[in-house]
């Protein structure tokens, strides 16, 4: 992963998703990075106990880029 | 013959019956040198917390601790549905090895396309 510094890091949306986890999580997580253009961050702040594997590996599946990670915050760069 | 296989089980106490045979399977996965996940939902995810397959041996079958033991020893990873999890306020600081609690997303990932699964 590319290590991007905190200038990078410039969110045009933030998303407080609290407890919210699994399915109801990255369901939710679609349509907030659907919002977005192509190589704006969501700023995601997230503390589900499967949130740690599950947010990396949903930005896997899916193309998006998770820029930093630092549980429960994590910045996601919507891919073009 | 290189793959994924994953194995899923929603069972724990409630029925020892099928969480012994969904090890044994699991094992036999991994055996055949296929990378393997054992995914606990339900009333499964009572088998992520150490201590518990104690006392587990059901006739005919290696005691469940054993094949669990070996599961991870054997380099298997065991994924707990972390809403199953939160649901019965389990430990999440006493995992046995090689449980990581997950959403469904790991497991998406790690099915891709095309896994085979068997489900118990």
């Amino acid at each position: 992963m590319t290590v991007e510094t905190d200038s990078d890091l410039q969110a045009a949306a933030e998303w407080d998703a609290g407890e919210l986890g699994c399915g109801d999580l990255v369901l939710e997580l679609r349509l907030r990075i659907a919002e977005l253009d192509s190589g704006q961050i969501l700023h995601l702040q997230a503390r589900d106990l499967g949130a740690p594997e599950d947010l990396p590996a949903w930005c896997r599946v899916t193309g998006h880029g998770l820029v930093r990670a630092t549980p429960p915050d994590y910045w996601i760069r919507k891919k073009s | 013959m290189p793959g994924r296989f994953v194995v899923c089980l929603t069972c724990a106490k409630d029925d020892t019956d099928r969480a012994t045979v969904a090890f044994v399977v699991a094992n036999a996965a991994l055996g055949s040198e296929k990378e393997t996940v054992v995914f606990l939902s339900i009333e499964g995810v009572h088998l992520s917390q150490q201590g518990y397959a104690e006392g587990i041996h059901e006739a005919g079958f290696a005691p469940l601790a054993d094949l669990m033991g070996n599961f991870a020893k054997g380099g298997g990873k065991i994924y707990v549905c972390a809403p199953c999890f939160k649901k019965r306020a389990l430990d999440e600081h006493n995992l046995i090895p090689g449980a990581v609690v997950v959403g469904g997303a790991k497991l998406v990932e790690f099915m891709g396309d095309a896994c085979p699964s068997v489900s118990y």
